[in-house]
């Protein structure tokens, strides 16, 4: 995957858009879901969706601090893109009678602390910051899930809505691993320092101890769900080849950092790293959800009706 | 911020139209005699518009004892941009005491900011005032300006094939008067409703409708609170938020408009505080400077106050510096858009559809009516018709790389010709009459100069033309408008012939003398 054209990529993403009408939410093959798959699966499915509206907001953060007007238009789009992800899904989820009414599923408490943390601190976060963190869970957790979802799951209305989504998604980690590579290019040691600083804002630290036991507690979750362990750590793998392919991208700090982070995740005797952030987990399994504010009103936006009549 | 803006509905359109009546006679009797002969004789103006500009340009010939002009102007009623805008809740979003003539004062204003009803009905007063009626030829919509070198004469060619010719020539036809829907694609697809804010229907009943608003632009957010009053629902579909400040709007006392009567000097009083007042606002606006960094303060602190909503607030909130777009004035637009019927939309739009308009997060958003508040076709260049100068040259052609002009009205080979608002004369602080005052006057001493001398032709020298604009580039770089966002101000290039870069008080003081030197003479 060489670097690719940011202006080219952009005519391409408004010349490829798709709207959730464009797929027959009733057409049969519904039926495919097994009762032995259904419960697990409404818990995966809403882990998923809540991931893409997670990246949605990252996304919208990073549009504000995109260094010029194309990559701003690029990041608008995937910003609404991640949305339409998250709809996609959840009308999966209607489909496989997961969702009552105009319910939206509950994301997990390590979840809510991340919207809560994006939703205060996400936008006063540099682009390099969010623009290395954003392509690590979209090929890590993105991409092993949703493989993995098509793999166990048979309904073709499943395939047909997540091929679109892959395409949508291999343009996003297309832009993402250029951008990382920008950021890089020609950083002397002093300038790949700098970048460093952020780790000693606080409100990064926040934002650590919140993804750290995301991950983990993602890990935890597909594994339930049967998804071989080795598949998830394989594709973070991918982040370190297709990351550090180039000079540009190895010489940006927070590739690096996030390389190494992964390596820690993968790698289950890394004692030092896991016990205290299962540890996390555990903690933020905790804290009840009447102690966390209500959710920011961007969350309201999902839906998974394909018209909206009012 | 010159544009338009009235608080009721529509009303003067039958005095425009009742007015119209025996001119558009005359139009048709000018016509015929043109078709038997080529060479019609030439008055001594032609001008081209019969809007703010091209009124203003005939009251200030008048007024210096030039009353043989014609004006052509292509609708069948004068006002121009404020006879096209008249949807509901246009407004100018410059007080009227300052959004009128200086030569032409009215006491009577209802409002501090008033509706475009009411400044469309001013525009009636100055033609019945100065007497301008018998001098439009309406329905006239020119196709073709050209000079004749042996002559010295301009001939202005209508599309109904029309000939009127003038000695000097005043291209007053505004830059905002055209407009057309926006290239998104499907357009042409959609089965409902579709309106153009600057060419209203006022005959659509928007009780109970599902509409969409797409553009939050000046007109826009003027729209939309009154939209919100009658329709079912009101989606708004936003691509760029503005800078909105609020609007000081007030209805005008009893004991103010009798002051300003009987004392015309208190009015004047009140233009000149109006006018400083707006003066300063280019410290802010213009360039970039901690007047900035307060009025950007002052419009965040009016989001903080109208939207309680953090994520709505940040949907609002501009990432360019104030004054690179046009700066918005509204009360009433963020309480509308928290109505219950009403819902703002940031996604990108990816297409529209037969029943309504398609967004990036993939959800089809239903609608019986879209009103496009989409701004005006503004032409950085080209021109509006062929213009074609000495030796047949077009203008157009030589303003493709960008419009460039001396003191932004005469072009250098387009001898005898005027342009009231041309390339870089536009105002981002101040009152565009302000402006158009100082290029009427110029226009006149030019024209009575050609007049006077008997000069067949009055032609800027290339060399000052190009000084001139070497100069306006350099000092337009080190301003706000081409601080990186995208705008109508600027070419896709990012050229900027549109605004003026200084207070309107460096622009009158460019346009108040005429040297002589820096034209050609025959």
């Amino acid at each position: 995957m060489a670097s690719i054209d940011l202006d080219k990529m952009l005519t391409k993403i408004k010349s490829t858009q798709w709207a959730l009408s464009d797929i027959d939410w009733d057409a049969p093959g519904a039926e495919l879901i097994t009762d032995e798959q259904w419960p697990k699966l409404k818990e995966f499915m809403a882990d998923l969706m809540w991931i893409e509206h997670v990246g949605a907001r990252a996304f919208a953060a990073l549009a504000k601090k995109a260094p010029d007007d194309t990559l701003r238009q690029i990041y608008t789009y995937f910003h609404a893109e991640e949305q339409r992800h998250a709809n996609a899904e959840m009308a999966l989820m209607k489909r496989w009678g997961m969702l009552e009414g105009d319910e939206i599923p509950e994301p997990n408490i390590n979840l809510r602390i991340v919207i809560e943390w994006l939703d205060r601190f996400a936008d006063e976060m540099p682009l390099y910051v969010l623009g290395t963190v954003v392509p690590m869970l979209e090929i890590a957790l993105d991409g092993a899930l949703c493989t993995f979802l098509l793999d166990t799951v048979k309904d073709p209305i499943c395939h047909q809505a997540f091929e679109r989504i892959n395409d949508d998604e291999s343009r996003h980690l297309g832009v993402g691993f250029t951008v990382m590579e920008m950021q890089g290019r020609g950083k002397t040691f002093i300038g790949a320092t700098k970048m460093l600083a952020p780790l000693m804002d606080p409100r990064l630290i926040l934002g650590i101890a919140s993804y750290a036991p995301l991950l983990n507690k993602m890990r935890d979750n597909v594994i339930a769900m049967g998804l071989p362990e080795e598949k998830l750590y394989k594709a973070m793998k991918k982040f370190e080849r297709i990351g550090g392919r180039t000079e540009d991208g190895r010489r940006n700090p927070w590739f690096q950092i996030i390389k190494y982070h992964g390596r820690f995740v993968t790698n289950r005797s890394q004692k030092v790293y896991h016990v205290p952030v299962d540890g996390l987990v555990k903690l933020t399994n905790m804290v009840p959800r009447r102690a966390l504010p209500a959710v920011p009103s961007w969350v309201k936006e999902l839906t998974w009706q394909p018209t909206a009549t009012h | 911020m010159t544009e338009p803006t009235a608080k009721k509905k529509p009303a003067p359109r039958k005095a425009a139209t009742r007015k119209r009546a025996p001119a558009a006679k005359k139009a048709t009797a000018a016509r015929k005699p043109a078709r038997k002969t080529p060479s019609v004789k030439p008055v001594s103006v032609l001008i081209v518009g019969a809007g703010f500009a091209g009124l203003g340009m005939a009251i200030r010939l008048k007024q210096a004892g030039i009353n043989d002009f014609v004006i052509l102007e292509r609708g069948n009623a004068v006002g121009g941009t404020w006879r096209d805008n008249q949807y509901p809740g246009a407004a100018c979003d410059i007080p009227s005491n300052l959004y009128s003539y200086s030569f032409a004062p009215n006491p009577d204003w209802s409002r501090s900011f008033s509706g475009s009803q009411e400044i469309l009905g001013y525009i009636h007063h100055l033609v019945a005032e100065f007497d301008l009626e018998k001098h439009i030829r309406f329905e006239q919509n020119v196709a073709e300006l050209s000079f004749d070198d042996k002559t010295g004469v301009w001939t202005a060619t209508t599309d109904k094939k029309a000939v009127f010719a003038g000695r000097a020539a005043v291209m007053a036809q505004g830059p905002l008067s055209n407009c057309s829907f926006p290239a998104i694609t499907g357009i042409d697809d959609f089965q409902g409703h579709k309106i153009h804010s600057a060419r209203w229907d006022h005959d659509y009943d928007f009780s109970g409708k599902r509409v969409a608003v797409i553009g939050t632009g000046a007109s826009g957010i003027q729209i939309i609170p009154e939209l919100v009053k009658t329709a079912a629902h009101v989606k708004v579909f936003q691509r760029t938020p503005g800078w909105v400040l609020p609007r000081p709007d007030f209805a005008t006392p009893a004991w103010n408009k009798a002051l300003f009567r009987k004392l015309p000097a208190s009015q004047q009083a009140m233009r000149n505080l109006l006018y400083w007042t707006h003066e300063s606002m280019a410290l802010a606006v213009i360039w970039n400077s901690p007047l900035t960094r307060i009025a950007e303060r002052v419009a965040r602190l009016h989001l903080r106050r109208q939207v309680k909503d953090r994520w709505l607030r940040r949907q609002l909130t501009p990432d360019f510096t104030i004054g690179c777009k046009r700066v918005l004035v509204s009360n009433d637009y963020y309480p509308a858009l928290q109505k219950d019927n009403a819902k703002l939309i940031t996604w990108p739009i990816a297409r529209i559809s037969e029943k309504g308009v398609r967004t990036v997060e993939g959800i089809e958003h239903q609608v019986d009516c879209i009103v496009f508040a989409t701004g005006f076709d503004v032409s950085h260049s080209g021109t509006p018709f062929p213009v074609k100068g000495r030796g047949g040259r077009v203008l157009g052609d030589e303003w493709q790389g960008g419009a460039q002009a001396y003191k932004s009205i005469n072009v250098s080979g387009y001898p005898n010709l005027f342009m009231t608002f041309g390339p870089n004369s536009g105002p981002g602080h101040n009152s565009a009459l302000v402006y158009m005052e100082s290029q009427l006057d110029y226009a006149v001493k030019g024209i009575k100069k050609i007049l006077q001398d008997n000069l067949k032709m009055l032609d800027v020298k290339e060399d000052v033309q190009r000084r001139h604009n070497k100069e306006m580039q350099k000092r337009l770089a080190r301003t706000n408008w081409n601080s990186g966002c995208k705008s109508w101000y600027l070419t896709e290039d990012g050229f900027n012939a549109t605004m003026y870069p200084g207070f309107a008080t460096q622009y009158a003081a460019q346009m108040a003398e005429f040297e002589e030197r820096d034209y050609e003479t025959v």
